[in-house]
Order: C-alpha cells, then sequence, then structure tokens
C-alpha cells in the first residue's frame, strides 16, 4: 500500500530560523490525523506544505507515491485534491453562496449542479438559507462553518484544518467536532492542528506532536508514550 | 470683479447655447481621456498586481521607478513620444502625429505609472490570506490574481480615478502630440491655454466650468460603480 503522503528530510527555513524539519513522515489514506505542539513547533508550516503551498527548502515530497517537483502545472492539478482551512479563514468579499461556490466555479463546474452541491454541503455544515447573506453579517463560528462548507462542497481527498474549533462557539465547535470525525470513514483524510488535548482524545486520531519543528512523537491519542517515543519506534514509519 | 462676472454670464451663455467650438472641444478631451485610461488600465492594474505579487530581482528597483515616473512632466512625455512617431521617428511611418490617436498614446503613457502604482498598494494593503486561500481552492494562479484583484477593486477603482484625473487635465501631451488643431485636436485643457492667450476669457472660463462638470460625472459614475 501506498501511502498519500510521504516526507523525508523536509526542511523548512524562515531566515535563520528552521521551523520544520521532518525527518520522515508517513499520512495514510482515509485516516484522521491530530497535529499538536505548542506555539511555533511547526504545526502551520507542515500543513502549508501539505496543502502545496509552501515549498520547503529541502527533502522530498511523496503524494501518492510521485515526487512532488512544484512545477506550476503540477501544484495546479495537486491542490484540487487538497484543501487546507486555514486557522483564521479569510472569507471572500460577498455572499456565503459565492464563497461556497468559488472552488466549484474554478473547476468549470456551473448551473444547476453547482447549487446543489452548495445547498448539500451548506446543510452540511448547519447553515441552510444562509446563501444569500452578506459574509459580513457573519459570526465567527458562521465564518468557519462556511469556510469548512467551501472546503467540503470541493469532496477532496485531503482536509487539512489548521486548529478548526480555536476560539469557535459550543455549538459550531460540536458540529465541526462530529463532521471531522465522520469525514475518514467517507475516505478523506483529515489532518488537523489542536492546541486542545480533549479534542485529540474525542476525536480518536493518531498524533502527530511537534516540538522545535521535529516530529516528536506518533501514536494513538490513549497511548500515553506518544508524547514521549520517537517516531522511529512507533508504528507504520 | 465685475470682469469675472461678465465673463462668468458669458461662459454659461455658450454652455447653454450649445457653442459647437466648445462642444467639440469636450468631445474631444472626454474622447481621448477614456480611451487613453481603458489602455492604460488594461496595462496598468496588471503591471500593478504582478508586482504586488511575484518576487523577482530588482522589484525594489522597478517600485521606485514607477513612483518617479507618477511625477513624470507632461512636457517630456509628450516630447517623447513625439520623437518617436514624429516622420523621423522609429514609427513615424503611422502618419498619427497630431491626430487624436498620438494624444491617446501620450496620454497612456502618463497614466500606466499612476494606475500600476496605485494598484499596487492596493495589493500591499490586501488581505495576505487571499491568495493562498484560492490556491487551495483550486484556483490556478492567474485566477487567484484576478481573485485578488477583484477583493481590491475598490483600491483599483481609485487608481483608475486618480489616472483619468491626470488623463483629463492635462495639457502638454495634447498640445505637442495633438498639435491643437480647431474641431479635430484641440481639447478642452489646450483651448483654454490658446483662448485665454488671445484675450477670450469668458470661452477660457466656460471650458473651465465644463472641466469641472465632467470630471464631476466622471468621477461619479466610477463611484457609483465603486459601491455596486
Amino acid at each position: 500500500m501506498i501511502p498519500q503522503f510521504n516526507l523525508t528530510s523536509v526542511r523548512k527555513r524562515f531566515g535563520e530560523r528552521v521551523v520544520l524539519d521532518v525527518e520522515r513522515l508517513l499520512l495514510w489514506s482515509g485516516r484522521l490525523y491530530i497535529l499538536t505542539g505548542p506555539n511555533g513547533s511547526g504545526k502551520s508550516t507542515l500543513l502549508s506544505i501539505l496543502a502545496f503551498l509552501t515549498k520547503p527548502d529541502h527533502g522530498d515530497l511523496l503524494f501518492s507515491g510521485e515526487l512532488v517537483t512544484w512545477a506550476a502545472d503540477e501544484l495546479s492539478l495537486l491542490r484540487k485534491r487538497v484543501t487546507l482551512l486555514h486557522q483564521f479563514p479569510y472569507l471572500f468579499d460577498g455572499t456565503v453562496f459565492g464563497n461556497v461556490a468559488y472552488g466549484l466555479k474554478v473547476r468549470g463546474i456551473r448551473s444547476e449542479a453547482l447549487r446543489r452541491s452548495v445547498d448539500d454541503s451548506l446543510e452540511l455544515v448547519g447553515l441552510n438559507g444562509f446563501d444569500e447573506r452578506n459574509v459580513g453579517q457573519l459570526s465567527g463560528g458562521e465564518t468557519r462553518r462556511v469556510a469548512l462548507a467551501r472546503a467540503l462542497v470541493l469532496n477532496p481527498d485531503i482536509l487539512l484544518l489548521d486548529e478548526p474549533l480555536a476560539n469557535v462557539d459550543k455549538e459550531s465547535a460540536d458540529l465541526l467536532e462530529r463532521l471531522i470525525a465522520f469525514l475518514p470513514s467517507n475516505g478523506t483524510t483529515v489532518v488537523m492542528s489542536t492546541h486542545d488535548p480533549h479534542q485529540g482524545e474525542r476525536l480518536k486520531g493518531e498524533v502527530i506532536r511537534l516540538l522545535d519543528g521535529r516530529v516528536n512523537g506518533i501514536g494513538n491519542y490513549n497511548d500515553k508514550e506518544a508524547q514521549i517515543c520517537p517516531p522511529m519506534k512507533m508504528h507504520a514509519i | 470683479m465685475g470682469f469675472v462676472r461678465e465673463s462668468f454670464g458669458t461662459a454659461v451663455g455658450l454652455i447653454l447655447s450649445l457653442d459647437w467650438e466648445v462642444f467639440s472641444a469636450v468631445r474631444t478631451s472626454v474622447g481621448v481621456a477614456l480611451w487613453s485610461i481603458v489602455y492604460s488600465s488594461v496595462l496598468g492594474i496588471p503591471a500593478g498586481v504582478l508586482i504586488g505579487i511575484r518576487e523577482f530581482p530588482l522589484k525594489r528597483t522597478v517600485i521606485t521607478l514607477l513612483n518617479t515616473l507618477m511625477a513624470l512632466p507632461t512636457v517630456v512625455v509628450g516630447l517623447l513620444v513625439y520623437g518617436l512617431i514624429s516622420r523621423q521617428g522609429p514609427l513615424g511611418a503611422w502618419g498619427i502625429l497630431f491626430t487624436p490617436k498620438a494624444i491617446i498614446i501620450g496620454q497612456t503613457v502618463l497614466a500606466v505609472p499612476i494606475i500600476a502604482n496605485y494598484t499596487l498598494s492596493a495589493v500591499r494593503g490586501a488581505d495576505n490570506r487571499i491568495i493562498s486561500t484560492a490556491l487551495t481552492l483550486g484556483a490556478s494562479r492567474l485566477q487567484s490574481a484576478f481573485q485578488l484583484t477583484r477583493e481590491i477593486r475598490f483600491g483599483v477603482m481609485a487608481a483608475v480615478i486618480a489616472g483619468f484625473g491626470r488623463v483629463i487635465s492635462e495639457v502638454g501631451v495634447a498640445m505637442m502630440l495633438g498639435g491643437n488643431i480647431r474641431g479635430y485636436t484641440r481639447t478642452m485643457t489646450t483651448a483654454i491655454a490658446l483662448e485665454t492667450s488671445k484675450g477670450e476669457f469668458a470661452f477660457g472660463l466656460a471650458l473651465g466650468i465644463i472641466l469641472m462638470i465632467v470630471a464631476l460625472i466622471i468621477n461619479l459614475l466610477l463611484n457609483h460603480l465603486q459601491q455596486r
């Protein structure tokens, strides 16, 4: 079986500072991964690399067994399979419908199929009837739900979530958590970063712990060893 | 004071009587200004966006050059374009000197740095998540640049308005490249300069009033578009 992502000696610097230094990391299809670690541990940078938005300075990234060359044409195709939900999502000026439909429109999907997909996606995040609402009228939790609907409508192979539940009201957090937990059973690989240890426990994903840009442990959340063991001693890598 | 009042009355009379010479200058002015603003927008907006979002060698130098070009005197532009399109110039065969086309070329050169610079400022002030959001939703680089331009459209519109203000009010390019030919290349500003020097103050004042009204109408239209 070929892993969906295979990272070898991947390094990224910002100026003099090495923000990510991953010796080896494999991510498998249809699983839920939870990235944990303190601020500045490299979670967002790793997600950005996995989303093909940031090119590493060093190392190899294989996607479904193919080496990523970071050529413009290739990136355009790869980004259609992976979607990143930013920590503070940006909604384009206009309506909720316009936002959720954006990714479909750039894929050339139009008319009735587009309308149906947008409606289904908004229903999934509990925002039916919000389509004509201006994004300026949304609360923080609603903004995040629209951003998730905008990602889900594309039915990506991999969904990357950068602290999706931070600063969200409880109602939105519960709903988003249920959705995230459901996605892997649907075949979607989810990689989600979080600060909240209880979220990881509830979602029952595999934990990847980052510290100073390095993978510090991998394992199931209940596995206390995951917090301390170096990755090579853990499973599947 | 009586002279000014009398001239103002004559000016209003010329406007109300739909004086042929006045309206010919208005038509030429607005026509060349609109065409040059279309061309300079087509060139200046993508240039501003591109310079804003791409990293390339000598980027700072290009930005400094753009800033300098914003202050380019109109007579210098007139001189340069004159050198290009006069009979001895490399584009002399086109035979466009002293035609409205020559004025459009000159005014386009004048407005491109202004529109590019204002657009660049808008790009620099834009939220840096716009491009990455568009890309992660599957947009190509071109589509993401379009989305960015859409998000900063108010800034872009301000750039177009500033460019229009520059070209509708300039004299040097219209005079040097148009030749101030009555009924053909005479614009409002060249007519004002000529008529005032001849002592036709009322005629100049009439054109001055119309120039202000035209500028106001165009700005209102652009503002209306901006708010849609």
